[in-house]
């Protein structure tokens, strides 16, 4: 090659190369979004697995390590899980199932030897599902398992409904090439559940007629879906349940004369005033607008709108005569021997934490828990006016270490968590209930909650058998406020 | 006649990596290679006859000096067009049937079907390789068949100029012979052949001229009628005294003695005269005289000798 | 031409090494294989299903890059057959350049074959066809183009076994671009330098990873198809710097 052919062909490369770097200028961004969210960390990788990564196989690594994993479910050594899902769901952060069967895993597989799950570990769980969810922040999937964890795990119905609210505004993933799937319609009727749980009654029967309407525009379109038209089947029914419950529990006699009168209550195609079997259709809003209606009728308006306890002439306030008399038989054994004069089936929640345990939120995920701190919590079936029974908590000393010198032992019902039959008594939110000692109400969410709570501030002496004096007993305002301060760590 | 080859004050070093030692290979070599004349290049093992061709195919780079190839500059595509080469144990592509890797040949240089096809079916016979292995893999060619195909690819281009380096070395008596008789041919053409050789009993069969190098230097150059001048006279005797053989190596200095027989070779048939003389003078018995022909070989080992080389 | 020629006499040559051959059929089993990892999630065996796929074709074709890029020119001094080359009418540039081109059609058909397996696999599995995921296979193919330039060039000076610790290592270096990229914001100006210098100068490998977003259809990127087309460019134009500075040392190079 002649010198002069060289020396030309040397330049070239330089504005080649000059291309180049503004081509990776330009293409950077997209990177950037593609791999949003994407870790590289390899600490912790064992070797087989470093080099994926390294050759930009994330996917492939995190893949096959979530095969791995299910070894370990297979053979119980859920220790070894956990690692395998905080490497997989930093190599791969679109890792939806990961993230959720890690949460579960989190929230449900450690156990005492009763059984009773380790609640310790539930910040982490839910703090896991959080940082998932924020990596995938337009699909609904993390976030109805938030939700679910928070209503069927923690009893938080505020968070659960807040959870299933954000998972209703999402799309789906399930479907190739259809990323923008319409949500399941049980993640509307999960958040219809919510919104009964939290005495926010019309609104869940808002959600259930917007499911159902969305419904009905499916079977619609597609007549031979029958799935679907079961699932529209259910929806009628639970919005019937639900009105009708809102009618048994809360609506005086009247209404349907007023109703009547005001012209409501109609076949929407025939025009047909309604019989009441079939009075449903009534809009949540429609619920509130009655007090309104009955003053337009001439009536007088009673203290019967939605959130209000029952009046007291068609039924007296339930007297529920709860108290508990905690006893420590033996070390870190708990017999809890109690009245609470409800119908059989209601639960009594038993806890037993240090005086420094709060709900705090986690801020970063981690798998280490607080091996020091103890936290107990086991649910009483009432029987026959009566619940209890034994604690043992000395067999597992890595769970109930009781390092502390403080405890707090709390005896709660919340009426928003106990099932059907019971609110047709106490109402959603505990209206019908009344308690001449213990009855506490959280106005922190409205409508308010009428608990019943004892709680007892104790001593690790006491925990380890000395008796414990009614005088240990703290009220529960001030249990409410040290609860709602931030955790402090000894 | 113009110069197929023309070298001037041709250099070639090599650095050893291991002990920093410079090898010059080639050493201000200037050669003349005349337009169809069958060339013999000759030297030891290592002399530097792979590395002058290897410079004047363009392989490899001179330190210094130059060299012209059909009247143009080493690695000119004209050139080269009208040129072939077949290496020192040449090797080719196994996996290729003998058919394929002509072809693949015939099209580095570019020559159109159906010439191609042609070409290749003339040197495949003109090397005399059996038509049953046309079409099989070379990997299993002997190595007389290899050469042929070497050959033939050096004929496929119907080149002006052939560079054969030790192209009959390793071969049994009959392919040796045919290999010959096929170069000869080629000469008979009117192609220049250069030919880089230790076969030196082929070498003065077929080529015109030689030229003999020896640790990169031109040792000596010359028609063979013109290296091989000079006949001897060997003449051996017994009985040889002490003081007969040093009366004889006044006139013959290089005369040997073993025992009590002597051995001379007298190129100056003068001289032979004289030695028979004073053999049958002196009492010893002659055994024998007779007239040796001086062989490329002898040339060869003279020059190389000469030069001290090891 | 005589670069076409060198080509197909590359290709040929590669193709009839039986180590290709054993890479494609462990390759292909385990695409095949993919879907038989039955107990995840459907969602979780699609995406599993799709990296394993992908990745199996980056890594057997990864292989066949290196192999073939830093072996052609060596294994043609080395077995002396660039002696029969180099002397007929063929220039230099157009040796490497057919070397380049065969090894590179050798990657094509190979990772054509594992592609064809591979989608075939998927719509089978799906009863649909997924034209996204022969993105990935084309993206990967120009990935494996620039590799197989860079291994050109690095055996035009270097050893096979020093050329295959340097075209590895580069690739590795290359597919940390979301690291690089992030670095060069770093505080410390020696690290931003680094950083810059990698990420600019090195071949950037890690651009063509676009798995992410093949397998979770809910990673969307604002402009995808520029984006494919800005990597294909990229591909070519750094491949075509990696060949031209491939055919100037090559060229004074001694055989
Ligand atoms: N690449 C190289 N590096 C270093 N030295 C070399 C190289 N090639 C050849 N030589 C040296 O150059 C000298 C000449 O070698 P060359 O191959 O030209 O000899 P030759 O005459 O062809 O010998 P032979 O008859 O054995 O083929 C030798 O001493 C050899 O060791
Ligand atoms: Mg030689």
């Amino acid at each position: 090659m002649k010198a002069s052919t060289r020396r030309n062909l040397g330049l070239a490369v330089i504005p080649l190369l000059i291309a180049t770097m503004f081509l990776q200028a330009a293409i950077d961004p997209s990177v950037r979004e593609i791999n949003k969210g994407q870790k590289t960390a390899f600490q912790g990788l064992s070797g087989e697995f470093v080099l994926g990564p390294l050759l930009g196989l994330q996917q492939a690594v995190a893949g096959l390590l979530w095969v791995r994993a299910d070894e370990f479910f297979h053979s119980g050594d859920y220790d070894a899980i956990l690692p395998i899902v905080r490497m997989v769901t930093w190599l791969d952060p679109h890792q939806l199932d990961v993230y959720i069967t890690g949460a579960w895993h989190l929230a449900y597989n450690f156990t005492d030897s009763s059984e009773r799950s380790d609640r310790r570990y539930i910040p982490a769980s839910q703090r896991l599902l959080e940082e998932g969810d924020a990596n995938n922040p337009e699909i609904y999937d993390i976030a109805f398992e938030l939700g679910w964890q928070n209503s069927d795990k923690i009893k938080d119905f505020a968070r659960a409904e807040y959870w299933y609210r954000k998972a209703s505004g999402r799309h789906g993933a399930d479907e190739r090439g259809q990323a923008k799937a319409p949500v399941p319609m049980f993640v509307w009727h999960q958040l219809a559940h919510s919104l009964a749980r939290l005495g926010r009654l019309e609104e869940s029967v808002d959600v259930w007629k917007k499911a159902l309407s969305m419904s009905e525009d499916f079977v619609k379109k597609n007549p031979t879906d029958f799935s679907r038209r079961n699932v529209r089947d259910s929806e009628v029914h639970n919005l019937e349940l639900t009105q009708k419950r809102i009618f048994s529990r809360y609506k005086h006699e009247l209404d349907w004369e007023v109703d009547a009168k005001v012209g409501k209550g109609v076949n929407r195609e025939t025009g047909e005033p309604l019989s009441r079997d079939t009075y449903v259709f009534v809009t949540g809003s429609e619920v509130s607008q009655k007090a309104a209606a009955y003053a337009k009728a001439g009536l007088s308006a009673p203290a019967m709108a939605v959130g209000l306890p029952r009046p007291p002439a068609i039924e007296p306030m339930w007297n529920t005569a709860f108290d508990v008399r905690p006893v420590f038989t033996a070390p870190k054994v708990l017999e809890v021997k109690g009245r609470f004069n409800v119908g059989d089936g209601a639960r009594v929640t038993v806890r037993l934490h240090d005086d420094t345990y709060r709900n705090a939120q986690l801020k970063e995920f981690s798998f280490d828990i607080n091996q020091d701190q103890t936290l107990m919590l086991d649910q009483h079936s009432v029987r026959a006016g009566t619940f209890g029974r034994k604690v043992d908590m000395s067999k597992d000393p890595k769970m109930y270490s009781f390092k502390g010198d403080t405890y707090y032992l709390v005896f709660e019902f919340n009426p928003r968590a106990t099932s059907p039959f019971i609110h047709d008594r106490f109402g959603w939110s505990g209206e019908g209930m009344t308690d001449p000692k213990y009855l506490w109400t959280d106005s922190s969410l409205q409508p308010d909650v009428r608990w019943v709570r004892k709680v007892y501030r104790i001593t690790r002496d006491q925990v380890f058998g000395a008796s414990i004096p009614e005088s240990a007993v703290v009220s529960n305002e001030e249990y409410a406020r040290m609860m709602a301060e931030p955790m402090t760590t000894k | 006649m113009a110069a197929a080859v023309s070298i001037q004050g041709l250099t070639k070093k090599y650095l050893d990596v291991w002990n920093k030692a410079e090898i010059t290979a080639v050493d201000n070599l200037n050669l003349e290679v005349n337009e169809g004349e069958i060339f013999g290049f000759l030297g030891r093992n290592g002399a530097g006859k792979t590395t002058t061709i290897k410079m004047l195919l363009g392989l490899i780079f001179p330190t210094s000096g130059s060299a012209t190839v059909l009247g143009k500059p080493v690695g000119d595509t004209d050139a080269k067009a009208q040129i072939s080469y077949l290496p020192e144990e040449a090797y080719f592509y196994e996996s290729m049937t003998g058919w394929d890797c002509m072809d693949f040949y015939g099209r580095l240089f570019r020559i159109p079907e159906p010439q191609r096809s042609k070409r290749i079916q003339k040197a495949l016979e003109d090397v005399f390789l059996d038509p049953k292995a046309w079409r099989r893999p070379l990997r299993g060619y002997s190595k007389g068949m290899r050469q042929r195909i070497g050959i033939a690819q050096a004929l496929i281009n119907d080149p002006k100029l052939l560079f054969l380096d030790e192209p009959t070395s390793g071969l049994d008596p009959i392919a040796h012979r045919e290999l010959r008789d096929i170069i000869v041919n080629v000469g008979k053409q009117g192609k220049t052949v250069f030919l880089s050789s230790h076969q030196l009993p082929d070498v003065e069969l077929v080529c015109s001229r030689v030229a003999i190098i020896h640790q990169g230097k031109l040792l000596a150059s010359g028609t063979i009628q013109d290296l091989t001048t000079g006949d001897t006279v060997e003449i051996s005797a017994d009985r040889v005294s002490e003081s007969l053989a040093g009366r004889i190596r006044g006139v013959v200095p290089a005369a040997e003695l073993v025992g009590q027989r002597l051995h001379i070779s007298a190129a100056d048939p003068s001289k032979v005269n004289d030695v028979v003389d004073l053999i049958r003078g002196g009492g010893a018995t002659l055994l024998s005289v007779k007239p040796h022909k001086r062989m490329l070989e002898d040339v060869f080992v003279d020059v190389v000798m000469n030069e001290g080389g090891a | 031409m005589v670069t076409l020629a060198i080509a197909k006499q590359t290709l040929e040559d590669m193709l009839r090494r039986k180590i290709l051959l054993v890479l494609l059929i462990i390759a292909v089993g385990m695409i095949a294989l993919g879907p038989s990892v039955g107990f995840l999630s459907p969602r979780e065996s699609s995406a599993v299903l799709r990296s394993l796929g992908l990745a199996v074709i980056l890594l057997a074709g990864l292989l066949i890059t290196i192999l073939s890029g830093i072996q052609v020119i060596p294994t043609e001094i080395e077995r002396r057959t660039i002696y029969t080359v180099l002397s007929k009418p063929v220039q230099r540039y157009e040796f490497v350049l057919g070397k380049f081109l065969g090894g590179i059609f050798t990657v094509f058909v190979m990772i054509a074959a594992m592609g064809v397996v591979f989608l075939s696999v998927l719509a089978w599995q799906e009863k649909r066809f997924d034209p996204e995921m022969l993105k990935g296979v084309v993206l990967t193919f120009f990935q494996m183009t620039l590799l197989g330039a860079l291994a050109i060039f690095f055996s035009t000076f270097a050893t096979p076994v020093v050329n295959f610790f340097l075209s590895f290592g580069l690739f590795i270096v290359g597919n940390l671009s979301s690291v690089t990229d992030s670095l060069i914001s770093n505080k410390n100006p020696a690290t931003r330098i680094m950083a810059n210098a990698v990420h600019y100068i090195i071949p950037n490998f890690g651009n063509f990873n676009l798995q992410n977003k093949l397998i979770h259809p809910s990673v969307e990127i604002s402009n995808a198809n520029v984006f494919i087309v800005q990597n294909i460019v990229y591909a070519v134009i750094y491949s075509a710097v990696l060949l031209l500075l491939a055919i100037l040392v090559f060229d004074k190079r001694e055989v």
